[in-house]
């Protein structure tokens, strides 16, 4: 099993949501998040002042799905947060040793 | 031909790659290729964008903008365009410039603006101001960046006196946060006090025309910074401007720096030139200050020029030759330093007695002109030299003033060598010569406890004098002294007892924290060396001043309450007075009755005493005698993350006949609160079972802990003549975690019995020192001895 984590735009969330829908994922967590990469954390690309460094806000999302799906998911996230713009985030899958679930104690695929 | 962007970025890329692996030394002639290396690819980027047909100006601000780019730089890019061009027009063209150079994984810092708002976003934010000052425009309309500065400078030098309040305010910020070039063992370029940032802070306000700032005449120092800075930047391999030690000898050699430690020499010129900026920058600041608060809300430039002209009224004397005009120590009008060479220390002196400033022209004056000192010094310098130190705090930019100009170097040649160098120890907060003013100031708090302040004063200045030199640094100093102080002209009994200052500087703190005080070895052997009761207060309170002028790491309760403890019994023994019952002893003792009376047939028995205030804790441990067992409960000490200080072991017959060894630790928990003595008892209690394996559990937490970095090779001595009673023997080492264990166990092992331990932590250093006696008690043969020290060493060096 592998863990999908992206960070993306927070107005492209819906987007990426309907994609995976479509992709079969039904599951997964949101939350916000900020921070700032190459972007430096101008929030409007063109109105910032030298020198500052601010966290912009973002989304961060974590998907649990099966090493199988993995490259397919991360492939679907990329094509549907792009807007090719600087500051779209990034998307990274880490594998996972165990999931349960709570209510009935599950373990493995079972457990997605 | 036209090049288009992706071309031109190619090319960059290669020829930047190319420049920056040359091998030899960065230098100016780099940062300006790289600059225009740089320029060019914007060019070709700005015509393939198509700005050139909306009218607009394509900006370099900051270090791109002053030609000094280094390896690790951001570019700090403005584009600035006509207002009457749409949004969606301006938007096109900067996706043109600005993705090329994301894409080029450089760093930018970008910004779109039209000049009113430009101009507006300047009033607003300090930084757009300091980043405009070095405005360059690249390529396109040069007008439109001229309006620009023109604009900003003009609302600069109009709302100066409150804009500059501002940056002041910024830059202390800045000191709090990043400390002071000069002093630190890893100083930010940039950041620190005295660095990169300072240097454009200097600009800034020699643009607002509220008074000259040395902008020129640090040249040279800005250039070294940068050398430095490109140097770290190509070594770290990332945009770095912190000079940490790990890579120091790195920056050396790629700045070809010679000698014999290049880290020494590449430390000591970034804080030549740190100091340098530091000094034009408090001077700056304080004119400044002076000038603006004083002109009042309506402050402007004919307010300053008012204050600048001053008049000849406003002087009032301060001592001979020297009179306050504006808020500053000058010369007065009939002062002839040229006829007059003790009107430099008595100028200094008199400054800094009325927490004045010398002016820099003053300063200048007196140190292009002054008359050599006669040799020996005349009584009046001694004294104006003493009476500048006694002055206290306000002496310390009046001695950095007279420092920028070398004038301690030329009256004290000594000094050149401590000028800047640096400690090499984390302990220490500042450079030789300013640990040594520092000293010398701390000591003012303690003239009054002393015979001669004045020794004082000059013994604190003067006792790391030998330091920066190969060999041992009191010895140099002891050689140094014997020669200098007869030329300051201080009489054969007061030169005798200045050296005795320098020789035994470091003999109060080492013999109280390593030296078993209720061996009469120890007292004797410090009354022996001071000598009288005088030298004895001298050093007691150089002593203090030292530790406080050293850093916070080098002072503790634990620490003064040692060297008191010393100095009572020394004065006892110089004065031929039997040795008062120590306070200290006294508790010990109670505490051993206790344990005994607490001790059952096998048990164990772990008391606790939080001493109120001190963060002192003790902890009186009883338990059935065995070799090893010192090392089990400093280990169970260690789990326990208390740090030991010191240690007291006796040996005690029980009620039952049987023999009981009674140690009483000194501990202070590494943070927070002591554990409770519950959960202390038990392992003790365990350990000493057998049923806790001590040593193993160390074990698992020092897997846990990073290996240290290169460190010095631990040392293992024997001191001889330190004790009639037992065989010394010191340790050494970096600080490890269970080290107390680890050596005690080995020395457990050589079956040898510890009857006292001091154990002392100077920041990441330890020195632990042991009493050693064999079975029946008796002090170690010669051969058995050097078999323990070399069993000892094996158990610190592993490797």
């Amino acid at each position: 099993m592998k863990l999908v984590t992206a960070i993306i735009k927070p107005f492209k969330l819906d987007d990426v949501k309907s994609a995976l829908e479509a992709y079969g994922i039904h599951g997964m967590t949101v939350s916000e998040a900020s921070g700032y990469g190459r972007q430096r954390g101008h929030t409007e690309v063109y109105r910032g002042a030298e020198y500052t460094v601010d966290l912009v806000p973002k989304v961060r999302l974590e998907v649990l799905v099966e090493d199988h799906d993995a490259d397919s998911v991360v492939e679907v996230i990329v094509k549907s947060a792009q807007t090719g713009r600087i500051g779209d985030g990034k998307v990274w899958s880490v594998p996972v040793d165990t999931v349960a679930r709570v209510r009935t104690g599950e373990r493995g695929p079972d457990a997605l | 031909m036209r090049v288009t962007a992706d071309e031109a970025t190619n090319t960059y890329a290669e020829a930047r790659a190319e420049l920056l692996a040359r091998p030899g030394a960065p230098g100016a002639a780099r940062r300006r290729a790289l600059t225009a290396l740089t320029d060019d690819w914007l060019h070709a980027l700005y015509v393939a964008s198509g700005a050139g047909e909306i009218g607009a100006a394509l900006v370099a601000v900051g270090g791109l903008g002053r030609g000094d780019l280094a390896p690790g730089s951001d570019l700090d890019l403005l584009l600035l365009h006509n207002p009457n061009v749409s949004t969606a027009e301006v938007n096109s063209v900067a996706d043109k410039l600005w993705y090329p150079v994301w894409d080029a994984g450089l760093r930018l810092d970008h910004s779109v603006r039209a000049p009113a708002e430009a101009r507006r976003l300047a009033a607003q934010d300090i930084k757009v101001v300091l980043g405009l000052l070095d405005a360059r425009t690249v390529v396109g309309d040069d007008a439109l960046t001229k309006s620009v500065r023109e604009s900003v400078l003009g609302d600069w030098r109009a709302l100066a006196p409150r804009r500059l309040d501002e940056l002041r305010l910024g830059v202390e910020e800045r000191i709090a946060r990043s400390g002071e070039l000069a002093h630190l063992l890893e100083p930010d370029l940039k950041e620190s006090y005295g660095g990169l940032r300072d240097l454009v802070a200097l600009r800034a306000v020699a643009a607002s025309w509220v008074t000259d700032a040395p902008v020129a005449a640090l040249a040279p120092h800005r250039d070294l910074l940068l050398d430095v800075r490109d140097a770290l930047h190509l070594v770290a391999g990332r945009p770095t401007d912190r000079l940490l030690q790990q890579e120091q000898t790195a920056v050396a050699q790629r700045l070809d720096l010679q000698g014999s430690d290049p880290s020494d020499s590449l430390l000591r010129q970034v804080s030549t030139a740190g100091r340098a900026v530091a000094y034009a920058a408090d001077t700056t600041w304080h004119r400044v200050e002076r000038l603006t608060r004083r002109s009042g809300v309506r402050g402007g430039l004919a307010a300053t020029a008012r204050k600048l002209r001053g008049t000849r009224t406003d002087r009032a004397p301060l001592a001979d030759g020297v009179v306050v005009q504006d808020g500053e120590a000058v010369l007065a009008t009939e002062a002839r330093p040229e006829r007059d060479a003790v009107l430099i220390l008595r100028a200094a002196a008199a400054a800094a007695q009325a927490g004045l400033r010398l002016a820099p022209h003053a300063v200048d004056r007196l140190a292009r002109d002054s008359a050599p000192m006669p040799e020996p010094w005349p009584a009046s310098a001694r004294d104006a030299l003493v009476s500048l130190l006694g002055a206290g705090r306000a002496a310390i930019p009046v001695w950095e003033a007279l420092d920028q100009a070398d004038v301690w170097s030329r009256l004290i040649p000594e000094w050149s060598v401590v000028r800047s160098a640096p400690q090499r120890n984390p302990v220490h907060r500042f450079t030789v010569d300013r640990h040594l003013v520092e000293t010398a100031i701390q000591s003012v708090a303690h003239a009054r406890r002393v015979g001669r302040p004045d020794l004082l004063l000059i013994g604190a200045l003067l006792h790391d004098i030998g330091k920066g030199r190969p060999g041992d640094h009191t010895d140099n100093g002891i050689t140094i002294v014997q020669s200098l102080a007869p030329r300051m002209g201080f009489s054969p009994d007061d030169c005798d007892i200045l050296v005795s200052l320098v020789r035994n500087h470091l003999l109060l703190p080492e013999t109280a924290t390593r030296r078993d005080l209720d061996d009469p070895a120890t007292v004797a052997g410090v009354a022996a060396a001071v000598e009288t009761q005088d030298v004895l207060d001298l050093l007691h309170a150089l002593t203090e001043a030292d530790a406080a002028a050293t850093g916070p790491a080098a002072w503790s309760d634990w620490k003064k309450a040692l060297i008191d403890d010393l100095v009572v019994r020394t004065r006892h023994e110089l004065a031929g007075r039997p040795q008062p019952e120590a306070p200290r002893t006294t508790q010990a003792q109670l505490k051993l009755a206790e344990a005994v009376r607490l001790l059952s047939s096998q048990g164990v028995a772990v008391l606790l005493d939080e001493d109120e205030g001190t963060s002192i804790t003790t902890v009186t441990v009883a338990a059935p005698d065995r070799t090893g067992l010192l090392s089990t409960v400093a280990g169970v000490l260690s789990l326990h993350r208390l740090q030991v200080r010191g240690a007291q072991v006796d040996t005690i017959t029980a009620p039952d006949g049987s023999r009981r060894a009674v140690q009483v630790w000194t501990v202070t928990p590494a943070y927070g609160d002591p554990p409770p003595v519950e959960r202390l008892r038990e392992d003790v209690t365990r350990a000493v079972a057998g049923s806790l394996d001590v040593a193993s559990r160390l074990d698992a937490r020092d897997q846990a802990y990073a290996a240290p970095r290169e460190v010095a090779a631990p040392r293992v001595d024997l001191v001889p003549g330190a004790s009639e009673r037992a065989t010394v023997l010191e340790v050494r080492a970096h600080d490890a975690p269970a080290l107390l264990h680890r050596v005690t166990r080995a020395i457990a092992a050589a079956d040898v019995t510890i009857t006292a331990a001091r154990v002392a932590t100077l920041g990441s250093e330890v020195v632990d020192v042991f009493y050693l006696v064999d079975r029946d008690g008796a002090v170690l043969s010669e051969a058995r001895a050097a078999t323990v020290r070399v069993t000892v060493l094996g158990a610190l060096d592993p490797r």
